[in-house]
């Protein structure tokens, strides 16, 4: 069965560039696998450690954040914040046990279709390699068994 | 402590005082004014924490035109100076005086700085430099860490004791309580509660260990917090509770030193 698995990946998408991107890749028609389930924010960083680990938890196999590059924010520093938060995340997931590589950031501009379609082929195919997520919820079965 | 804070309150340079007072053997917070002066001990070393530096934002709240004195840790100083730079007090409006922890509490706490900057009361004591349980989770595998960590956030109640008593958990609108991020009616509270605690705990947690204390399920959540701690200063090179850096999410910017490898 393991090659009927198709991820789930979940992808934020900033409204001034990234989502623009997508835009761009689709009516380029550019190919790229239909994993990715997109979320529109208005800015990267207004993204919370709420949704990625709720994303997680809800069963996504992946979480894509994707904003504009750093220093063409519409909000001028925004994407400043993104790329601390993420970063710190990530470390935070490695130490909870649940693979960082499972949540990337990229920044894609609004004229970067193909960096878009780049980016969804090839983190989806990451996400494939790696099989699906563990489950990253606690349940009340487990407290009883340790 | 009687001499040094009955003359910060005689000279009415503080509008009251976060001292301890003794009640049936016991220390507790009490705030202490002018018209309570021969009520002050001495002072001598004693064991019990609370979060004073908690109580004294709540009172500063209430009246932001007094200055208060409080007697703080090492822990409740780094506190105070975490909740200066996320400009929840002003500066000039505290005064501070130190009291150094024993020598056993510094133990049991397993504190790096068991004393405050500004010591006024005690010797100083050595810190603990060990991070024992850390060290054990590090060496853990990465699916067995996780199990690990489950097991432990699923015995949460979900009490909100680890926030309530928290000297860095300042908000007024807490996100743990909107029911969008945290749905309400689920226990054990999603495994986001404890991460997103810790996230927010970022530059904040000033390891004081009140949290784990007050668990009434025993979470370890004092390991988690250590963890972003040491995270804190490797990524973004800045020690919770110093006196001087900004706090990397008190900001937006580029002033900070942002993660290598710039994308």
């Amino acid at each position: 069965m393991a090659n009927s698995f198709e991820p789930k990946i979940l992808a934020f998408l900033c409204n001034w560039c990234s989502y623009a991107g997508a835009d761009l890749a689709g009516v380029s028609r550019l190919q790229y696998p239909p994993n990715i389930r997109v979320i529109r924010v208005m800015c990267s960083g207004t993204v919370s450690p709420h949704h990625l680990i709720h994303a997680f938890q809800k069963g996504a196999d992946g979480v894509l954040v994707a904003g504009c590059h750093i220093g063409d924010c519409h909000y001028l520093k925004g994407n400043y914040m993104t790329l601390k938060r993420i970063t710190f995340v990530e470390e935070l997931l490695r130490f909870a046990g649940y693979d960082p590589a499972r949540l990337h950031l990229e920044w894609i501009s609004a004229a970067e279709g193909i960096k878009f379609a780049e980016t969804v082929r090839a983190f989806t195919a990451e996400i494939r390699s790696m099989g699906p997520a563990p489950t990253f919820e606690a349940t009340p079965r487990l407290a009883l068994s340790a | 402590m009687n001499t040094k804070i009955k003359t910060l309150l005689e000279q009415g340079q503080v509008a009251g005082f976060f001292a301890y007072k003794r009640i049936h053997g016991v220390w507790y917070p009490y705030l202490f004014t002018k018209s309570e002066l021969d009520q002050l001990e001495p002072w001598q070393p004693f064991k019990s924490r609370y979060p004073i530096a908690k109580l004294l934002l709540a009172k500063a709240r209430q009246n932001p035109d007094q200055t208060f004195g409080v007697l703080v840790r090492g822990c409740e100083e780094r506190a105070l100076r975490e909740i200066f730079k996320w400009n929840q007090l002003d500066p000039n409006r505290v005064v501070m005086v130190g009291q150094a922890c024993t020598e056993d509490l510094a133990q049991t706490c397993e504190c790096a700085k068991p004393f405050p900057d500004q010591l006024n009361y005690g010797s100083a004591p050595a810190g603990v430099g060990r991070q024992r349980r850390v060290a054990e989770l590090e060496a853990k595998a990465d699916g067995e860490r996780m199990q690990w960590w489950l097991s432990h956030f699923n015995r949460c109640i979900r009490c909100y004791g680890c926030r309530d008593v928290c000297p860095v958990c300042f908000c007024t609108i807490c996100s743990l309580e909107q029911s969008d991020v945290a749905p309400t009616g689920k226990l054990p509270p999603d495994t986001s509660f404890h991460l997103v605690r810790a996230v927010h705990m970022a530059g904040r947690c000033v390891d004081c260990g009140l949290c784990e204390e007050v668990c009434p399920a025993g979470i370890p959540l004092r390991a988690l917090y250590k963890k972003v701690n040491s995270l804190v200063a490797d990524l973004f090179d800045y020690r919770t509770g110093a006196d001087d850096g900004r706090s990397p999410f008190t900001f937006l910017g580029d002033e900070s030193r942002l993660p290598a490898g710039l994308r």
